[in-house]
């Protein structure tokens, strides 16, 4: 109602974004871009969209910023303590469920769109969660605004069984997809590869848009260019360490 | 028109060589009408910790007072002040607590951590944080202090140059936002 | 049953148990709590008044038949002589319950405890009472395990709350303090018992390596080494001649041996006791019998 008075919702930081992942032989690779929108603005050119679950769980985050963070964050935190109360390794399906079941309670109010991967003791798994808590299991992924871009690469190219190397080289290519079709997404390319009892975190595994523009010697302002109307300085107190020593004779 | 530029507002915040500064313009408005001309959006937490927040004036006002509470229950709970990035963390906490309510403040913090390194990051109204290396933007006037910021910026200045440069991206950039200016105060640390 | 209706509308019904528990003793906060329910509905019920009067009668005959044990009815109730005794019970429970001992060294933190099993028949294997709170900080008790379970479920929730907060790992005062709050908490409440069990809470963060304990009655203290459990004496008193401040960590392990085997039935073993350590790279671990059986070899 208010909507049609004018009344404009606030703008959310949301991430435009493309996130992928795939199976490969031994594990799963997640992939992700770095750029945060805001509306029409660039708020964030290299933010990080795949997030820590468990040592052996990553999820990438797409839509409302602040609920990839806040979901994935406390759904970390629940795995956690279910590791230290039951002593064993978390499993991808557990995050799957604490995921699907928080976002279903909010009836997609909550408006994080995830791929989850992970391999735990059952082996590799990978899924995509949507707001409305419904979840798929694929054997490759995509989400967010350029997930057709980057589905069309893996549509072209994936095949069962690939190598690490090819499997980090076709989410590249598919992140790049996104990065320069999709105009939500863009920046650098984000890879996580996880293997059985090993995840490594490739932060900005691809730079493919270095800043180019920026004049070597830019601007240069004399010193009091600004007219200042008053200056008040504070100098820092520095903390006064208290060593112990004869006088605290007993 | 959006309840985040009711009021108008500016606020930048840039990291320099082991110093950092953070600037607000000084008006107080009612849509176009200017109400107060000194009015202050960036507050200290502590020596060398200050945060910055845009938007709605009475959610300013309002989520300020909460944070200083807080901050000073950790300071008499653990004997000693906040990082920057912990601060951070907490301010991200209280704004997502409001999900589907939120405080209309847009904040960025800026801090010296430790060993004096500096520290600035911005975040939405929800929380979501954007840690930044060079600098940070955020209020009506934030699409000309992209601009401005972009252009102006270079890294490891000295706390004199670091003053001009941030004071002259505001003032441009203020002059180039019906809802914000008059004037600035700027904090360099 | 015009207080009642007063608490009612004011909207603290859910606080009123403890209220009249101290006031009146059990009975009546019951009577109390499940009547106050129907009050919300309806103001005014005369019957309930019947029942509250009838209730506080047979109360009173019930206080007479208490005798000796008129102050350990209720934890809430002090003796004369200013003690709280089912305080003083949980301490027996925890000084008749397995030794536990713990000492801090110059870069880490070591605790210990003996592992005694009813029967020879229990896998051996599924006990384990050495826990981690967090990956930097360990917790060993004496006394109750179930107890102990329910502090370190709550400690642990508390410590992940705390890092979703502040995305930092939770300091070790501040934890040994939130447990410290929760068994307080329990000496004070109606309808429940303090907790049977000592906590030695072995941490590391940035102030370095820290040693705590905290008793049931919530009272907390940092040790450079300490002890509790059967032969609590003895094993201080070794450790009082033993330790030293600039001992290693490997040290400390070899002393925590010692001062167990002091107070030993039996042969000791890796499958009969339990060492948990933490060194500067802040990460809590519980030795596997293997790598005790290494300790113990080195010890004799």
């Amino acid at each position: 109602m208010l909507l049609k008075k004018g009344v404009q919702p606030p703008s959310f930081r949301k991430t435009g974004t493309t996130i992928v992942g795939l199976v490969f032989q031994d594990g799963v690779i997640l992939g992700a871009d770095t750029r945060a929108t805001e509306g029409p603005i660039v708020a964030d050119k290299n933010c990080e969209k795949i997030h820590y679950m468990a040592p052996n769980i990553y999820c990438c985050g797409a839509g409302t910023a602040a609920d990839t963070e806040a979901v994935t964050d406390m759904v970390s935190s629940q795995l956690q303590l279910h590791r230290y109360a039951t002593g064993r390794e978390s499993r991808v399906i557990t995050a799957l469920t604490l995921l699907k079941s928080h976002l279903f309670s909010y009836q997609g109010y909550v408006s994080a769109a995830l791929v989850l991967g992970g391999i735990d003791v059952t082996g590799p798994h990978l899924h995509t969660v949507y707001p409305h808590g419904s979840t798929d299991t694929l054997p490759f992924a995509t989400m967010g605004s350029g997930s057709l871009a980057a589905m069309a690469m893996f549509e072209s190219k994936y095949r069962e069984g690939l190598t690490r190397d090819e499997g980090i080289k076709l989410v590249s290519e598919a992140i790049c997809s996104g990065i320069f079709n999709d105009l939500g997404s863009g920046s650098n390319v984000d890879v996580c590869v996880i293997t059985k009892g090993h995840a490594e975190y490739l932060r900005n595994h691809l730079l493919p848009n270095p800043r180019t523009y920026i004049s070597s010697k830019g601007y240069s302002f004399v010193k009091g260019h600004t007219g200042v109307l008053s200056t008040k300085i504070t100098p820092l107190k520095e903390k006064v360490e208290v060593v112990e020593g004869d006088a605290m004779e007993e | 028109m959006s309840i985040f530029e009711y009021n108008g507002s500016a606020l930048v915040a840039m990291v320099g060589k082991n110093c950092f500064a953070i600037a607000s313009d000084r008006r107080l408005g009612v849509q176009l009408q200017t109400i107060a001309t000194d009015f202050q959006r960036i507050f200290k937490i502590h020596d060398k910790l200050y945060i910055g927040l845009s938007g709605l004036a009475t959610d300013v006002q309002t989520l300020y007072q909460r944070l200083a509470f807080r901050h000073k229950l950790y300071q008499l709970r653990e004997e000693r002040d906040m990082k920057p990035e912990t601060f951070a963390s907490l301010v991200s906490a209280l704004l997502y607590e409001k999900r589907f309510g939120p405080y209309f403040c847009q904040p960025v913090l800026a801090g010296l951590g430790d060993d004096n390194v500096p520290f600035i990051c911005t975040m939405d109204c929800l929380g979501a944080k954007e840690l930044a290396k060079d600098f940070v933007v955020s209020g009506t006037a934030s699409e000309s202090l992209y601009g401005a910021c972009e252009s102006m910026y270079k890294p490891n200045m000295e706390p004199e140059e670091l003053f001009e440069t941030i004071s002259q991206a505001l003032l441009s950039s203020v002059d180039r936002d019906c809802l914000s200016g008059w004037g600035g105060h700027v904090f360099v640390v | 049953m015009d207080i009642t209706r007063a608490i009612a509308c004011d909207g603290i019904a859910n606080k009123t148990p403890f209220y009249f528990y101290r006031l009146f003793g059990f009975s009546c906060a019951r009577v109390l709590l499940s009547s106050l329910s129907s009050l919300a509905s309806s103001p005014v019920s005369p019957p309930r008044q019947q029942s509250f009067l009838a209730d506080r009668s047979t109360h009173r005959v019930d206080h007479r038949s208490m005798g000796d044990s008129q102050y350990s009815f209720s934890l809430t109730t002090f003796s004369p002589s200013g003690k709280l005794v089912q305080i003083e019970h949980a301490l027996t429970a925890v000084g008749s319950g397995q030794t536990s001992l713990g000492i801090k060294a110059a870069n880490g933190v070591v605790i210990a405890t003996e592992k005694k099993l009813p029967s020879i028949l229990v896998d051996e294997t599924s006990v384990q009472k050495i826990q981690l709170m967090t990956t930097n900080i360990g917790v060993v008790y004496s006394g109750m395990g179930p107890d102990s379970r329910v502090l370190v479920r709550k400690s642990r929730k508390q410590a992940q709350q705390y890092y979703r907060l502040y995305k930092e790992p939770i300091p070790v005062t501040q934890l040994v303090r939130e447990t410290a709050a929760v068994m307080q908490e329990f000496t004070q409440s109606g309808g429940v018992r303090p907790f049977g069990v000592s906590l030695l809470v072995a941490g590391y963060d940035d102030n370095g390596p820290q040693l705590y304990q905290v008793d049931p009655s919530g009272s907390y203290f940092a040790w450079k080494a300490s002890a509790m459990g059967k032969n609590v004496s003895n094993a201080k008193t070794f450790l009082e001649k033993r330790y030293t401040d600039d001992m290693e960590l490997d040290d400390a392990v070899h002393t925590a041996i010692l001062t167990l085997k002091e107070g030993f039935e039996g042969q000791i073993s890796g499958k009969n006791i339990e060492i948990g350590i933490i060194g500067a790279d802040r990460k809590f671990r519980v030795l596997t019998p293997a790598e005790i059986d290494d300790y113990l070899a080195e010890v004799e």
